[in-house]
């Protein structure tokens, strides 16, 4: 016998996942009809802006491979800059989708299920802006792949005591793995597409595409454990990945660098940064997309309360970054963390402070969860703060380390920008093609779990 | 009809009589009982007497072999085949193989979860199988419970009794799926397109490879390493006046440790002094420097015949000659550094202590030839 | 079974004495150590394992929710032996409290932070905010079977953030203050993060293992194996992230070979601390590992015991690791440890006995009991 709801206060009730009276065929025609009609003109006037910004990206990233690392800002001692800040940026920004579709998934916390398509389709399309920066930051990038371990008549193999090569490794394995864990999810949506279709051309495709799914007893059986495995290597993935990505900082004797807490303290601020992306995303969807009764309220709300949570860890690391720094008694390290806040670019210690633990604070209050204006400042102020936090750790410490004739300042070229603002045009242009191609809410996950799906005598709560 | 049928479909409207269902259809053997859902149902698998998925063991052993090929395979490139030290680090850094080990597990553990359960286990992609052209396909992805009793190898389906069957078990619907005609195989002919384009392909795409792979090191920007503003050596330049690349030192410009030598004739060298003293040392010395220059032409004895003596026009000349056994230190100096008749300077292969050594070995050679018998004392 | 534990702790306590008399100062005080740590360790992350269930408003934790809150009351003991383990500081923490620490630059620079006054007064904050903790969370709980009344939930989770954050900083503080203290010239940032991943380990074991065995006892007889499979779940999850928070920290400072930071590792994987390394590696992680790695093993009540019992021994082993090596000595274990075992093994299990003796086994007045016992997965 379930607690009675009207006799729970009402902080206690739990709150609908899924608003009105939903069956698994109007489910289907309000998600999936999104990919079989036109889409709206605001759609294409989005489109459009964010292939123009891509565009300037790709043409000033090819600029780049023809004219040189030159036409950057990196110097001498700021050898690693926009570029790096860039690349740890976008990995980060994928976390969040592998944690909402994978670890959610394990916690077995249904509230996923509304967000967790498109946000896995985040991670794919933020893991493949990040990946264009280590094959770019090179000098001769048509030559990267000295950086895998194939047999070459130079005698030589890729020195696997370096972190740069673990990245090439864990990068590659993480857009592998969240691929095939994002298609495999897509096949029974898929199949679903394909018996809707009506023109020859599309039906054809879809089938194919779906690899001619049938939904069968056994289809199912194998299919839920290999997703429950896959779920379960991903979440090693999210953990092991940015800490890896971390690794290229942690092993240097960088002062500031050098900082054991490296590894969980990425993996938080991935996850930190990642949830601001997919909030944003998220509001954009469920209005635009008339998906406000599936994508409810009570979404926001979790997903602004892990926000917090987040933020709050990165408050606890940044602490542990000042008290250790001061408490090793390292003169460099001193002198570094004065940097960070008062030294050339101390501003860009505060505004990261700001953005990623005071500013979220505001979401301690209800009323801040839901409401549109105050989540989006956060989770812009977040997006902010996150790529200001890689600024802080690279530049700051590079530029000032250990011999003072060699300190220097750094200073962005426009190409530095605008790659960076072409990556959002990428990153943007791809999630509204996604849109508007392939379900954004994972309709086979959602049908599972509506009121009545399941045999009762198997039992009807899933907490 | 009933010999056309494949399969009888019942539709459903809840998975409470989906589940109810399935004893009876399945004892009553009209044939192989299969289910379609939109999304998997608890508990029917179990009731369809279906095994546990062996998905999780394969995944396992496939990792622990992803984590054991790459421990191997970085342990055979560090330690063995290409062993650079880095960092002070040992050959065989364990530590630092970790990061990879996992990552290379978890890639070998997805495609075997991912591929496994597509390709081995649900047998897919399939695009043949008979009801993926029916209509009962759109209901059963769409939100539709669907028990089918399907036409089990080559035993006649009985559509009649199925169909019967699937009523009394409370299905809301019925629907017959119809064997889809049997597939010609393909012809001789289009066999043959098909093998003809596999290889035409094949192998306009090796030649396209071969010349993108020859052509691409030759384009911008891949060429900039070699176009670079700059000379090459021994090639002709507008930039200096004579056209010449390699250019001359300026006039006057010294070797180091070059010091000039300020004898005018063989005459004036008479008064040079042999520096260095008679020893065991400095008489090994000038062995091995007469073996390596002089002993060639003069000969190991310095009798005129060496090796190359016969090679040339000119006979060089017999060290052990009373003429040379006169020639004072210094002349013989003199006759090094300047050269004589054929002979060439030997000023730049040989240092000046190797001079003075040489001459020291050859009075050893020349008083060796010419013994007297006080010597022996 | 009692009367053997109370003879056993009072057999410890008698060595526990002899120890005080005969055995030097500082190996007495790293046993006590070791001990406050693994009962502190124990009470605090079953305590910790409470809040977040209030904090992410968990419902299928509710039936096995007392059981942790009944391991939480090793908080109350953990009080009076904090404060004598601040009776150690002249001996075991000499490296900063004795005289010579005013002549060593590093630690001397440090003295605001290491100094008595400051690190007792750390203590009594981090005790006075467990026992908060203890009474919100806890004691709330106790009452609500009385009363049933759903505000208890409300206070809970509104108070969970807040324990939260007060538990992280004070378990950072236990990490820096009574381990890594031991050696004051060492500094690792991420040690508080250790300390809690195995902190919550040692909570969860604690938990399961006692939930495992009163199963087998016959209570608790609604905790069905979806239970069960959460908490192998959870207790599977955390033996990964303790692992990979260690590996972390020993491959960086391996890798950047600082001398301040290695000379901390050096002491605990060289010579006979490296093979105790190798165990706590072996039992910490690749035992429990593979033992919970499959469905069946999460969800199999013996199993879960046996997994559990084995990860305190180890947790207890990671804290002897961690603590003793600044002893300088090798691998000590003799009867002053033996004594020290029987005396807080025992006294504690006597302690837990009381506290499950007492009151219903579930929070029978907690509106999602009922819900919760139907839990599938």
């Amino acid at each position: 016998m379930a607690a009675d709801p009207v006799a729970l206060p009402a902080a206690l009730r739990p709150q609908p996942l899924v608003i009105g009276e939903v069956t698994p065929g109007v489910l289907d025609d309000q998600v999936l009809s999104h990919t079989e009609t036109r889409p709206p003109l605001k759609w294409f006037v989005a489109v459009t802006f964010t292939s123009m910004i891509a565009t300037l990206g790709l043409a000033l990233l090819g600029y780049t491979v023809y004219q040189g690392i030159g036409i950057w800002g990196n110097n001498r001692p700021v050898f690693w800059a926009f570029d790096i800040i860039n690349f740890v940026f976008w990995v980060g920004i994928g976390h969040a989708g592998t944690l909402i579709s994978a670890i959610l998934f394990l916690f077995r916390q249904r509230w996923r299920n509304a967000i967790a398509r498109f946000a896995e389709a985040m991670t794919i399309f933020a893991v493949m802006c990040a990946s264009i920066f280590p094959a770019i930051h090179v000098g001769r990038p048509w030559l990267d792949f000295w950086l895998f371990p194939l047999p070459n008549q130079r005698g030589m193999w890729p020195n696997f005591r370096s972190p740069l090569i673990w990245d090439v490794f864990a990068v590659n394995t993480y857009f592998a793995v969240s691929a095939m864990f994002w298609y495999l999810g897509l096949l029974p949506d898929l199949a679903s597409l394909r018996e809707r279709a009506r023109h020859p051309l599309r039906r054809a495709a879809f089938t194919i595409l779906s690899l001619g799914w049938r939904g069968t007893a056994a289809h199912w059986r194998h299919f839920e454990k290999a997703y429950l495995l896959l779920a379960g290597l991903a979440t090693g993935l999210v953990l092991s990945v940015h800490s890896v990505v971390s690794f290229d900082f942690a092993t240097s004797i960088v002062p500031g660098w050098h900082m054991t807490i490296f590894p969980p303290y990425f993996v938080a601020g991935a996850i930190f940064a990642g949830f601001a992306m997919v909030i944003m995303v998220l509001i954009v969807v469920r209005e635009s997309m008339n998906l406000k009764h599936l994508i409810t309220e009570r979404h926001l709300d979790v997903m602004n309360k892990v926000l917090l949570a987040m933020a709050c860890l990165m408050g606890y690391s940044y602490m542990m970054e000042g008290f250790t720094a001061w408490y090793s008694m390292n003169p460099y390290l001193h002198h570094v963390f004065t940097q960070y806040f008062f030294g050339s670019y101390g501003w860009a210690g505060w505004v990261t402070v700001t953005c990623n633990v005071f500013l979220p604070q505001i979401l301690w209050w209800p009323r801040a969860r839901r409401s549109y204006p105050l989540m989006i400042l956060v989770s812009l102020g977040v997006t902010v703060g996150m790529w200001m936090e890689r600024f802080v750790i690279i530049v700051i410490s590079l530029h000032q380390d250990y011999l003072p004739s060699s300190w220097h300042l750094y200073r962005p070229t426009l190409v530095d920008f605008g790659i960076l603002l072409g990556t959002f045009g990428i990153f943007f242009t791809l999630v509204l093609l996604f849109a508007r191609l392939l379900p954004v809410i994972a309709t086979s996950e959602m049908k599972m779990d509506l009121p009545g799906a399941q045999p009762t005598h198997a039992g009807a709560t899933h907490v | 009809m009933s010999e056309r049928a494949f399969a009888v479909v019942g539709l459903f409207d809840s998975p409470d009589a989906l589940l109810r269902a399935v004893a009876p259809i399945r004892a009553a053997s009209l044939g192989r009982v299969e289910a379609y859902t939109p999304y998997p149902v608890h508990g029917l698998a179990t009731s369809l007497g279906l095994k546990r998925s062996p998905v999780g063991g394969m995944v396992l052993v496939m990792a622990l072999l992803g984590a054991a090929t790459a421990l191997g395979f970085q342990w055979w490139v560090a330690a063995v085949d290409y062993p650079i030290t880095t960092g002070g680090k040992a050959f065989f850094s364990w530590e630092a193989f970790v990061p990879v080990m996992f990552e290379v597990m978890v890639a070998f553990a997805t495609f075997t979860a991912g591929l496994a359960m597509l390709l081995l286990l649900n047998r897919l992609p399939f695009f043949g199988h008979p009801m993926l052209g029916s209509s009962v396909m759109a209901a059963v992805t769409r939100d539709r419970l669907a028990l089918a009793i399907e036409k089990d190898g080559d035993v006649e389906l009985d559509a009649t009794n199925a169909r019967a069957a699937l009523e009394a078990a409370g299905a809301q619907s019925i629907e017959v799926v119809a064997l889809p005609a049997p597939s010609q195989p393909a012809s001789a002919r289009t066999l043959g397109w098909m093998l003809g384009g596999i290889a035409a392909a094949c192998l306009t795409s090796g030649f396209l490879t071969y010349w993108v792979v020859k052509l691409f090191p030759v384009l911008p920007p891949m060429v900039h390493m070699l176009q670079q503003p700059r000379i090459n050596p021994q090639s002709q330049n507008g930039f200096f006046a004579d056209g010449r690349t390699q250019r001359l030192p300026v006039a006057g410009t010294v070797a180091r440790g070059y010091l000039p030598y300020a004898v005018a004739n063989a005459d004036e060298a008479d008064r040079l002094v042999n520096p260095l003293p008679r020893s065991a040392e400095v008489l090994a010395r000038g062995r091995r420097a007469y073996s390596t220059f002089c002993s060639v032409c003069h000969g190991p004895l310095a009798t005129g015949v060496g090796t190359l003596s016969s090679a040339y026009g000119a006979k060089p000349a017999n060290l052990q000659s009373q003429t040379f056994r006169d020639y004072s230190d210094g002349h013989i100096y003199d006759v090094i550094m300047r050269g004589k008749n054929a002979m060439p300077s030997y000023a730049e292969d040989l240092s000046e202590d190797e001079r003075w050594a040489v001459i020291h070995y050859l009075r050893a050679l020349q008083r060796a030839q010419n013994a007297k018998q006080e010597d022996l004392r | 079974m009692t009367r053997w534990t109370q003879m056993a702790t009072v057999v410890g306590a008698l060595g526990v004495a002899a120890a005080l008399a005969f055995v030097e100062p500082q190996r007495f005080w790293a046993n006590w150590l070791v001990w406050f740590l693994f009962v502190l360790t124990i009470g605090l992350g079953a305590l910790f394992l409470v809040a977040l269930e209030h904090l992410v408003a968990a419902q299928w934790s509710v039936p096995v929710r007392r059981c942790a809150e009944r391991v939480s009351s090793l908080i109350l003991p953990v009080v009076p032996i904090a404060l004598i383990a601040l009776l150690s500081l002249p001996t075991l923490f000499h490296k900063w409290t004795g005289a010579e620490a005013a002549h060593h630059p590093v630690v001397a620079s440090k003295a605001v932070w290491l100094n008595v006054p400051f690190f007792a007064a750390r203590l009594l904050l981090c005790l006075a905010a467990w026992l908060a903790g203890y009474r919100v969370l806890v004691s709330g709980s106790r009452r609500q079977d009385a009363t049933s009344d759903p505000r208890f939930n409300v206070r809970a989770r509104r108070f969970a953030p807040a324990f939260m954050a007060l538990f992280a900083i004070s378990i950072t503080i236990v990490a820096f203050d009574w381990i890594s203290s031991l050696d004051p010239e060492w500094y690792s940032d991420i040690f508080g993060v250790y300390v809690f991943a195995g902190t919550f380990l040692a909570g969860l074991s604690a938990t399961a293992l006692a939930v495992a065995s009163l199963k087998q006892r016959g209570r608790l007889p609604e905790v069905n194996e979806h239970h069960l499979y959460n908490l192998g779940g959870l207790l599977f999850a955390f033996t990964v992230f303790w692992s990979y928070i260690g590996f972390a920290q020993y491959l960086l400072i391996w890798y950047a070979d600082l001398p301040e930071e290695v000379v901390w590792y050096k002491l605990r994987i060289q010579g006979d601390w490296g093979a105790v390394a190798l165990l706590l590696a072996l039992i910490h992680f690749l035992v429990p590992f593979f033992a919970l790695i499959t469905g069946d093993a999460k969800s199999g009540l013996g199993r879960l015991r046996r997994v559990a019992a084995l990860m305190l021994f180890a947790h207890l082993l990671d804290l002897y690791w961690l603590v003793f090596p600044s002893l300088g000595h090798g691998v000590l274990a003799s009867w002053p440890e033996l004594a020290f075992a029987l005396m807080f093994v025992g006294g504690g299990l006597l302690w837990l006995g009381r506290a499950f003796g007492r009151g219903p086994d579930m929070p029978i007045g907690d509106p999602f009991l009922a819900q919760a016992l139907e839990f599938r997965r």
